[in-house]
């Protein structure tokens, strides 16, 4: 578990030093398995520092795009300082929403073969939708 | 100035799919509820995103103070924006061309343009190096708020500049043995107009009472007047070799040919000389003799595009259009004697009994010696190979200064004058 989530910090910093992007979601994805697995080895249902991992892995997936982008082009000063209001007011934003969706998660965790797989089909609809929006759009503009 | 706009998607785009998409499945198949938690910021903003994701229109509008500079000069490239709406992140990239070299501004840069808001960017840059740069594109990048998708747009700038070669100081220029009909600053050997005292002789009828030596008319008992040397101007032809050039980093021996040919333009052509060019090399080209300011823009233009070309044809001095080397003209060849072609040309010119002089642009500051003792020894030979051709020349008839880098050329003129002169005591 520690080997897993080292491993996910390690790729993270290799994303960072080389600007490999697809190391950047290995990494992160490394980490928060790392957490989930040490979460779920101790037992409870949500534990209590979701919040806290919720926020520390978008804090981090911005920054290391952030950092991508400065890899490039450095920000000039306002856009810096901007940038970093932006973040700050993403993460407030983050643990609002979490808290939201524990919540309303908490109200029945667990739904049977049949919820479950009504879940997947939505998760596998949305993100489809999410993907041909994008290149309608793409199209169009092209 | 307008180029096609590419959209597409940043990595953080596809991150944020892949992140929402396994944290909500990992949810779903382990049965954990928080790492659909975990998941969801990024599914959020990738939503949100994606929604209110639109095109940041920003008009750009580029322009460079002026277009003819010497070298070494700076230019200044303002670059405009008006926002007709707002940017969250704009990135501008000025492609920068070889000779020129950004002293201050950032570029590449990246800021942010509120709604309506306009900004004037001004780059400065030095221009190191003569030539015809063409100031490249001019690549703008805007991206939405979330930094999910980037639209790009590259503009032609289009503006080719002219970077002259910054003239040397010259105190002295190789004078011509023979001058021409028409007038000029020379003193010729023939007599004429002029205001140089040649001789005197007895007064004829016709001759002006102002030319009359008081002096001598009464020491002699009769009338005795001044001649004076004409006042010719001279042909001067430039031979630049273009064959080959040595070379190391940005500096070889056609640029300090060209800088040198730009120089002598300037100084000949104030003397009233005509000048002409002869660019012998992979490409041939040339220019008759002329004078005046516009024959000086056509040199300073055709040196400008002088390049090294590689061509394997065998190339004589036949080749060159008659009245392209008038008889009687000075012919001031700049070379790193490193082509047979342009040395056999040469040979051939002087052959011909044109006022040769040859301004040898030294290779060996940018030659090195080959490791070992072969190298060592093949480098040897080659440098006694080039004595010999310079004795070849000097035993046509034709001197041969060797000019090494970061020496003036003044100096290398005034080795010239000196060695013509002896030259003509020994005859």
């Amino acid at each position: 578990m520690l080997a897993l989530g080292l491993t996910g910090a390690a790729l993270l910093a290799y994303a960072l030093a080389t600007s490999a992007t697809g190391a950047i979601v290995a990494g992160l994805v490394g980490v928060a398995a790392s957490w989930s697995v040490s979460a779920w080895t101790r037992g409870s249902g949500a534990p209590g520092g979701t919040v806290l991992a919720a926020v520390g892995i978008f804090v981090a997936a911005e920054l290391a795009y952030w950092s991508l982008d400065q890899a490039s082009v450095p920000d000039e000063a306002e856009l810096l300082a901007r940038r970093a209001a932006g973040l700050a007011l993403r993460a407030s934003g983050v643990i609002f929403l979490v808290a939201c969706v524990l919540a309303a998660l908490g109200l029945r965790p667990g739904g049977g073969l049949a919820l479950e797989t009504v879940g997947i089909v939505a998760v596998v609809g949305l993100l489809g939708i999410v993907l041909v929006l994008a290149r309608a759009v793409y199209e169009a503009e092209r | 100035m307008t180029g096609g706009v590419v959209r597409y998607a940043t990595p953080k785009l596809g991150g944020y799919v892949v992140l929402t998409a396994l944290g909500l499945l990992a949810s779903l198949i382990f049965g954990r509820p928080e790492l659909a938690a975990v998941a969801a910021p990024f599914a959020v903003v990738l939503a949100i995103g994606l929604a209110v994701s639109r095109r940041p229109d920003v008009r750009v509008h580029v322009e460079l103070d002026r277009d003819r500079v010497l070298e070494g000069d700076e230019i200044v490239l303002e670059i405009e924006l008006d926002a007709r709406d707002s940017a969250p992140r704009l990135e501008l990239l000025v492609e920068v061309p070889r000779g020129l070299e950004l002293v201050s501004g950032a570029n590449p840069m990246a800021l942010r343009l509120g709604l309506g808001e306009e900004r004037l960017l001004e780059l400065r840059f030095r221009c190191t190096h003569w030539g015809a740069p063409r100031l490249g594109d001019l690549h703008v990048r805007t991206g939405d708020a979330a930094g999910l998708l980037v639209w790009e747009q590259t503009l032609e700038l289009g503006t080719a500049l002219r970077v002259y070669p910054r003239p040397e100081e010259l105190r002295e220029l190789v004078g011509p043995r023979e001058t021409q009909l028409f007038t000029g600053n020379r003193v010729s050997r023939a007599k004429g107009e002029g205001l140089e005292f040649a001789d005197l002789r007895e007064f004829v009828p016709g001759d002006r009472i102002r030319r009359i030596n008081w002096r001598a008319s009464a020491r002699r008992g009769e009338l005795w007047v001044n001649e004076f040397h004409a006042e010719r101007n001279a042909d001067v032809i430039l031979f630049l070799d273009s064959f080959l050039d040595a070379r190391r980093d940005d500096r070889g021996t056609l640029d300090e040919a060209v800088r040198a040919a730009a120089t002598l333009t300037e100084r000949y052509l104030l003397e009233k000389d005509r000048v002409g060019l002869v660019n012998f090399g992979g490409v041939l080209n040339w220019l008759r003799p002329g004078t005046g300011l516009v024959q000086r823009y056509r040199i300073v233009e055709a040196l400008l595009n002088t390049e090294i070309t590689l061509s394997y044809a065998w190339k004589e001095i036949d080749v060159l259009p008659r009245g392209t080397l008038p008889p009687k003209a000075l012919v001031l060849a700049l070379t790193p004697l490193l082509d047979d072609r342009a040395i056999g040309a040469l040979l051939d010119l002087r052959a011909r009994g044109f006022d040769l002089v040859i301004v040898e642009v030294s290779p060996l500051p940018y030659a090195e010696t080959p490791p070992g003792e072969l190298g060592e020894l093949a480098f040897r030979l080659w440098k006694l190979r080039r004595e010999g051709r310079r004795f070849q020349y000097e035993r046509a008839g034709a001197p041969v200064v060797e000019w090494h880098e970061g020496a003036p050329l003044t100096s290398v003129l005034e080795g010239v004058n000196t060695s013509r002169r002896h030259a003509r005591a020994r005859v």
